[in-house]
């Protein structure tokens, strides 16, 4: 009966004495025990996939230039013209985020003389873990003036000039190489050039991004339009083409290079989106490049170290 | 000699229930590493840590993306391109106060410390050796250690374009106040 009694007893000091034994096990137990929230980062490299805006914007405190370049049409008398490299429309851009949601920003598209300046605003952040959300929501709205000289003699007013883009950017980051976007679209130019054309079109943009290396990526994107826009040629009532075009983002420390061919030359928001021209079955192909540098205005605050 | 057993391991187990364990979820960690072409420093304060004050044992995890830096675009790149936090999302470190038997954690003072332990980055685990410090004041310890780490030793790939630019030693501070804790 002691003889138990000892032997329970020395049992139960050996599992006290072993527990302390697992105590690494233990230890790193205790730190799981808080969920935490994962944010989607990079959901694509640029602040633009290609025309179309895209999820990104630079971090608080960062401003942003970027220089955006079109050549001329590939088809266009190709080996006279070196595939249109001859000429060039340029779209120089700066912008700034106040905070991790809030970037606005200038611009001036060649070609159009379109002065622009927009906002962009992080509506929903798409995470994981302690608070779930599937994708990630934007607002962007554009505000543009065509500053064309007339070549007519018809009265005009400087509201004849401007043009609207407000855009709801939802998108998915599904996988470490995979994004996909959608962007329902609202575009509305003051002046119509015909009576057919409309005055308002929606748009719904889709991009997307393929990462071939940490790097290197494929992208992707397409502008639909509802109603189509239109314009006279030699006459007649002729819808313009929806905007479609394909490149890759390359990465180097602070640049995102982004090299693409699209039907669409003009730069300017509401002219890619519903002024395209050329079509891509035509070979009206354009080679082009993004080129951003970020620079930092406001350092962020570095997190204290503990003391007594 | 049934009842000095059973006292022990009644004193033992109390000792358990007790804890005798103390824990951050403010813990401290900072990388620094410098070339001519740019420094390198990343600091995050929300690491977890915890030490079983009777054996020395410490334990550490720390969320890669809680690491901030000058740079916005150097902590994208830390994340998307180095450390690869959505494969490898935390960092861990399991370890030992080499001399634990010289800490009184009930008397005040400061006691310098060996830590040594496995440390995983980047799904890679290394033997690490940390010396520092260690605080006991009013019942609460602050731990400061620092060590060496180099990049490649963690199969952190770094591109030959920017090899100059990223140091390849990183020196890593380690601070974190500890307070009792409660069961």
């Amino acid at each position: 009966m002691l003889n138990n009694y000892l032997k329970v007893s020395i049992a139960l000091l050996l599992l006290a004495v072993s527990f302390n034994g697992f105590g690494q096990n233990d230890l790193m137990g205790l730190l799981d025990d808080e969920e935490t929230t994962n944010y989607a980062t990079a959901t694509f490299k640029g602040t633009r996939v290609i025309n179309l805006q895209s999820t990104e914007i630079p971090g608080a405190g960062v401003g942003q230039f970027v220089i955006l370049h079109r050549f001329g049409a590939i088809n266009d008398d190709p080996l006279y013209n070196l595939f249109g490299l001859d000429v060039a429309s340029v779209r120089l851009s700066l912008d700034y985020s106040v905070n991790d949601y809030l970037n606005f920003g200038i611009g001036r598209s060649g070609g159009t003389k379109t002065y622009d300046a927009w906002i962009k605003a992080k509506l929903l952040r798409q995470s994981s873990g302690a608070v779930n959300m599937p994708v990630s929501l934007l607002y962007y709205g554009s505000f543009n003036v065509n500053t064309t000289k007339y070549d007519d003699n018809l009265d005009r007013q400087f509201s004849d000039r401007l043009s609207y883009v407000n855009q709801l950017i939802v998108a998915r980051k599904f996988s470490e190489s995979f994004s996909l976007e959608l962007a329902p679209t609202v575009v509305h130019w003051n002046t119509r050039l015909t009576e057919v054309q409309p005055n308002t079109i929606f748009g719904l943009g889709a991009a997307t991004r393929y990462k071939i290396t940490n790097r290197v990526a494929i992208t992707a994107e397409y502008m639909l339009q509802a109603p189509q826009n239109t314009r006279l040629v030699g006459g007649v009532e002729t819808p313009y083409e929806n905007s479609l075009s394909i490149g890759f983002d390359i990465e180097t420390g602070g640049h995102v290079f982004q090299l693409h061919f699209t039907n669409s030359r003009d730069i300017s928001d509401p002219n890619w989106m519903t002024t395209t021209p050329g079509s891509w079955a035509n070979g009206d192909i354009y080679f082009g490049f993004n080129i951003s540098r970020v620079f930092t205005i406001k350092k962020p605050k570095t997190p204290d170290a503990p003391g007594f | 000699m049934i009842r000095f057993v059973l006292t022990i391991t009644l004193a033992l187990g109390f000792v358990n229930a007790f804890g005798q364990k103390m824990m951050t979820r403010e813990g401290y960690i900072r990388f620094f590493g410098t070339t001519p072409a740019e420094d390198i420093e990343g600091v995050s304060n929300q690491a977890q840590s915890v030490i079983d004050v009777s054996t020395g044992d410490m334990a550490w995890q720390v969320l890669m993306t809680t690491f901030s830096f000058e740079k916005a675009l150097m902590q994208e790149h830390f994340n998307e391109n180095y450390v690869e936090s959505e494969s490898y999302p935390k960092a861990s470190f399991a370890g030992r106060i080499e001399n634990i038997g010289d800490l009184d954690f009930d008397t005040d003072g400061e006691y310098d410390v060996t830590v040594a332990g496995k440390l995983t980055i980047h799904g890679v685990t290394k033997d690490v050796t940390a010396n520092g410090t260690i605080t006991i004041k009013d019942g609460e310890a602050l731990l400061d250690v620092t060590f060496d780490a180099a990049p490649e030793d963690y199969n952190i790939e770094i591109p030959s374009v920017v090899r100059d630019k990223i140091a390849r030693e990183f020196d890593v501070t380690v601070k974190a106040k500890y307070q009792p804790l409660e069961r």
